[in-house]
């Protein structure tokens, strides 16, 4: 909200300026009308400033504009993400308090509402490590870790939550040494990366998962099948609240906030992430590299 | 058989409704996309008599399949469910065509409520048009024996006497003329002339058939055109023969 303020004040500011240079330059043409030569140049400079201020200012009221539309799809995906599993709890909640149900139905409407108040929570761990990461002078937690017993218990879990079999979600351990981080943001940063693989595959899915170590870096590698990414999108996906536009990825549901807190983990620890792909359609691996713990 | 789509991507709720619904007594079917939702809906001769359709889905979005089956003429009663509420949300949906819109998460009873009320609104359209249909050209009357029923006036004249009949009197009378011959239920009664299907009490109908008895027959105790059908209801018949048979 500050910075939206701050950011309309600055406009306002750079208004005011440019109406000012005109005025300027309009008193000075009336009294100075004789100094021809003098005035042409100065006209011409001032000119380009105001022209090349216009360009400036409609461009980032774009991206202003831009932004907003961002984070009102943001806010629906969110609103989505969080009212669903609410109103599916509680309609199974009213469905056991008003009906008789028998044992079998009732031991999986349990199961149906314990995965919803696990996925409400993903959702809400989400949002708080976004709110985080935002937030200036946080510490963080160093400590020595194992990337690829991190990467193994991250992979069980996702296999357990999909009911992914083994062969469809692999790991290829190539002993990459440890790393000083923060266990918690890293996991985040790992699972982000290997359930985006998954949630991406559609129904066939075929993840493989590598680690290596590489000039003094770890290096892990998420490599699916998936809808793949357009060359123009690479960059992009991984900034806050951005979704690739069209239908490819629009069936997937999501916040917009995975990638983004695997970039900012990944530059937190000193490191980088970044994303490779052939394009819609053709799959595509995701990077994330960090140092190696000395 | 009630039957009810469900257009919900989030198998979770979709799954919920189902069970909640065919305790119900509705016959479900679910479709996650709306692709398939308009691929059912705009099948000729589309079964369903309600709709429920979920805004979020993966493509086409509920708005652009609300809006699409209204552009093709198909007017089935809608009601959307979704977790989207802000007003502007809800006019959008409106605009689109829909009959309904609910906001997630929601209270079971209110959904079935708000499910019932769409089929009842259905129903008595249905019966309101059937009239509007059947009414009429100045000659819209029945002959039995000596009787003749005016749908047009509400009237039943019997030789030179003249009985005026409500509304429903003239429906229900209507309705067992047309199955001449053939029992009829309580129940279908119900539902076809006045649109219910709730467990309304059947004697209703009784106390219907025991007035219009007074102007149809001679003897309203033993009945010749107005018969009891036990354990069924009634059933009309126009030219009854023999005394001993007609009871």
């Amino acid at each position: 909200m500050a910075g939206r303020r701050k950011s309309i004040a600055f406009y306002i500011a750079f208004g005011i300026g440019l109406i000012s240079v005109i005025l300027i330059l309009y008193i000075g043409w009336v009294q100075l009308n004789w100094r021809h030569g003098v005035l042409l140049v100065l006209g011409i400079l001032l000119l380009i400033i105001i022209i090349s201020g216009v360009i400036l200012n409609t461009i980032s009221l774009v991206r202003e504009i831009h932004r907003n539309e961002q984070k009102d799809a943001f806010i629906n995906a969110v609103t989505h993400e969080l009212k669903t599993p609410v109103a599916s709890i509680r309609l199974y909640l009213e469905t056991l308090q008003t009906r008789a149900v028998d044992e079998e139905k009732r031991k999986e409407f349990y199961r149906i509402m314990l995965d919803d108040s696990d996925r409400l929570m993903a959702t809400i761990e989400q949002i708080l490590r976004t709110g985080r990461m935002g937030a200036a002078g946080r510490k963080l937690n160093l400590v020595r870790i194992d990337l690829d017993g991190l990467v193994e218990e991250c992979m069980v879990r996702t296999r357990a939550i999909h009911a992914i079999p083994a062969e469809a979600l692999t790991f290829h351990p190539g002993a990459p040494g440890s790393i000083m981080a923060d266990l918690e943001e890293v996991r985040a940063a790992v699972s982000n990366l290997i359930e985006n693989a998954v949630k991406y595959s559609g129904k066939d899915v075929r993840v493989r998962v590598e680690t290596e170590q590489v000039d003094g870096y770890v290096l892990m590698r998420v490599k699916d099948a998936g809808v793949g990414i357009p060359k123009t999108e690479l960059k992009r996906v991984f900034k806050r609240f951005h979704r690739v536009p069209g239908p490819l990825a629009s069936r997937v549901k999501g916040t917009g906030l995975g990638l983004y807190i695997v970039r900012s983990v990944a530059k937190q620890h000193g490191g980088r992430a970044w994303a490779e792909s052939e394009g819609a359609g053709r799959g595509s691996t995701f990077f994330l590299q960090l140092p190696v713990a000395k | 058989m009630t039957q009810i789509l469900i257009v919900e991507d989030e198998q979770h709720i979709a799954e919920g409704l189902r069970f909640n619904l065919e305790a119900e007594g509705y016959q479900v079917q679910i479709v996650e996309t709306g692709e398939a939702a308009l691929e059912l809906l705009l099948a000729p001769e589309a079964p369903f008599d309600v709709v429920v359709l979920d805004v979020m889905l993966p493509g086409k979005d509920g708005f652009a399949v609300m809006s699409e089956l209204r552009q093709a003429a198909q007017f089935v009663p809608t009601l959307m469910l979704t977790a989207r509420g802000h007003p502007e949300d809800i006019l959008k949906g409106f605009a689109a065509g829909a009959d309904d819109y609910l906001t997630k998460p929601f209270e079971l009873a209110i959904v079935l409520a708000h499910l019932r009320g769409l089929l009842r609104r259905r129903d008595w359209l249905r019966v309101s048009v059937n009239h509007a249909v059947a009414k009429p050209e100045p000659t819209d009357t029945y002959t039995f024996g000596d009787k003749s029923v005016h749908f047009d006036l509400l009237e039943l004249h019997v030789r030179d006497k003249i009985f005026p009949l409500t509304l429903m009197e003239a429906n229900l009378l209507r309705y067992l003329i047309q199955h001449e011959g053939r029992p009829v239920s309580r129940k279908a009664m119900l539902e076809d002339v006045w649109g219910l299907h709730e467990d309304t009490d059947t004697r209703a109908i009784d106390n219907f058939v025991v007035r219009l008895r007074r102007y149809v027959e001679d003897e309203p105790v033993r009945p010749r055109h107005l018969l009891t059908v036990r354990g069924v209801g009634y059933r009309f018949v126009a030219s009854p023969l023999i005394r001993g048979q007609a009871t």
